[in-house]
């Protein structure tokens, strides 16, 4: 074989590994090509027999449907994996795997240092808009063993790459509830509705409501506009992830936390009060005039901890 | 004096042969300004062209496709996603040598009609064409239902619903359609073509897919039961 033929080859075949690299690479989630994950969390094949896998596996029941295994603490129509993606396993959506190994931690959103168990009841409280089951309580302990379960081989660290959202710079231009209307109506519409309320399929919630009395609740930390940017560039439209620039991810956060949505559960009774005390920062609108009304007003905004009637573990509110 | 009265003759005959052209093209969008069932019915199985074979010709007029060569199932999808499919083709948004001129022939009101005719039709029972084995159903119960996050493929429920009855015009009721159709589209996918506007969610899923895993996706999609039907 000539010496320029072999060269030829040689170069083709970089050519060919170098195309096949590109195309994989492309097919990879998101945060997998930012590199954002490097760790794998066990799959399900992989959960133990016994007593502790029975409580894995009701702690990823939990995660996929709330609403049916810990229906007292629920007071909405989200899902935990709605924003854990891949029922807590994708890095880039708050993987629970991140999250177990950077706990215990201090917290400034109440002022101490919190279990991974108190974390827990944050999201009940808040993303849930429902009430925080005890400590010690089955729910909270199956959801500490799935976490757990997903970790298995990672090192205690509050820094895994992976955690949290990708951080995302800030946009060329402030977040414009105007422009963030239209990249709404144009990419999440189809799914999320245009009122923003979510979609149903045979009865049950497919497409999670972003905003409204059946959504999050002011005190969750996807009010932040600057969270809600951070996880919309990096995993919506769902499954296509970074396919909104910076810019628009921005924008449209910025709308759907200025919408309607239930009470804030620290509300004192005072929107302007509770706005210096909680929401002091440029990523809330909780407080702000949209559309001529003040965010978290108690005249339009429904009630914090709507739990199903008859599931309260509290006490009964007569009709 | 006779060419006046030829004149007038000539005259009422242009006035009364324009008039019944003008009378009977007013006649014609009358029949189908509102999309009712009659004439969703009409099309689906008359059509809308004595030289064109009409919808059910393919889609038989129970709605049951012909599972064995790939015509799928209209019966009980949902009505707003078969009209958006319809505007798809007729607009060359969603290309197919078949289907493209005959959605180009109907009107909207039209194509909404024959979309509700064909969404209020009950799912016909499948018949067991795939005969997959309970493992490959089994398997593809796993990946509809739980994804996997190895390979970044979203579970199919997340948007069709556990059940697969599918949402609005968005994502199809997949219950009761033939695994040969479903592996069809999933191959289209997976080549490259988007298919429509909405493909790039789907080309991005079935971009995750072995072939082995379209073919047990295929087979449980298709033991899925299509019952609650007909709503919009």
């Amino acid at each position: 074989m000539k010496k320029s033929t072999i060269r030829k080859m040689v170069v083709l075949a970089i050519v060919a590994v170098g195309v096949a690299g590109v195309t994989v690479w492309k097919n990879l989630p998101f945060t997998q090509r930012t590199g954002a994950r490097s760790f794998q969390p066990p799959p399900d094949s992989a959960i133990p027999a016994g007593k502790f896998g029975d409580v894995v596996r009701f702690g990823e029941q939990i995660f996929r449907d709330p609403a049916t295994y810990a229906a007292p603490f629920v007071g909405n129509q989200l899902r935990c994996s709605n924003c854990h993606l891949e029922t807590g396993r994708q890095g880039g959506a708050s993987p629970m795997w991140a999250a177990y190994t950077a706990y215990p931690a201090y917290r400034s959103k109440n002022g101490h240092v919190n279990s991974f168990e108190e974390r827990l009841q944050g999201c009940f409280r808040y993303s849930m808009n429902g009430k925080a089951p005890k400590l010690g309580d089955p729910v909270l302990v199956a959801l500490e063993s799935y976490s757990y379960f997903l970790a298995k081989g990672l090192p205690t660290d509050e820094t895994a790459p992976g955690r949290g959202f990708p951080a995302l710079p800030k946009p060329p231009l402030p977040a414009d509830y105007a422009r963030g209307s239209e990249v709404y109506a144009q990419n999440c519409a189809s799914c999320h509705g245009a009122q923003g309320l979510g979609q149903s399929s045979g009865g049950q919630v497919v497409f999670p409501p972003l905003w409204g009395p059946r959504s999050y609740n002011w005190g969750a930390g996807m009010t932040s506009i600057k969270d809600a940017a951070e996880f919309i560039h990096a995993n919506m439209p769902l499954g296509l992830g970074g396919m909104l620039s910076a810019q628009q991810s921005w924008d449209v956060a910025a709308f759907i936390n200025s919408q309607v949505r239930p009470q804030d559960p620290r509300f004192n009774g005072d929107v302007e009060q509770t706005r210096k005390k909680y929401h002091d920062s440029p990523y809330s609108m909780y407080g702000r005039t949209v559309n001529g009304a003040v965010l978290g007003e108690p005249a339009f905004t429904p009630p914090a901890g709507t739990v199903p009637a008859g599931t309260d573990t509290g006490p009964v509110e007569a009709n | 004096m006779r060419w006046e009265g030829h004149r007038r003759i000539w005259i009422w005959t242009v006035l009364a042969v324009g008039s019944l052209i003008a009378g009977v093209s007013r006649l014609a969008p009358a029949i189908g300004d509102e999309p009712t069932f009659a004439t969703g019915y009409r099309i689906a199985v008359h059509g809308v062209s004595p030289e064109r074979p009409s919808c059910s010709s393919c889609h038989q007029q129970n709605g049951a496709g012909q599972p064995d060569v790939g015509i799928p199932r209209l019966a009980g999808l949902n009505s707003s996603y078969i009209a958006a499919q319809l505007e798809y083709f007729a607009t060359g948004a969603r290309h197919d040598p078949v289907m493209s001129p005959y959605a180009a022939m109907l009107t909207p009101v039209q194509r909404q009609a024959v979309a509700d005719y064909f969404a209020s039709l009950p799912v016909p029972e499948q018949p067991d064409l795939a005969q997959a084995s309970a493992a490959r159903v089994d398997r593809g119960r796993t990946l509809f239902l739980d994804g996997d996050y190895r390979t970044g493929l979203l579970s199919c429920s997340q948007c069709h619903g556990r059940t697969g009855l599918g949402v609005g015009d968005f994502s199809p009721q997949l219950a009761g359609q033939s695994a040969d159709y479903v592996a069809q589209k999933l191959h289209q996918w997976q080549s490259g073509d988007p298919r429509d506007p909405k493909g790039s969610f789907m080309r991005a899923e079935a971009s995750h897919l072995t072939q082995s895993e379209i073919a047990a996706l295929a087979a449980f999609v298709s033991s899925l039961q299509g019952k609650e039907t007909g709503k919009p």
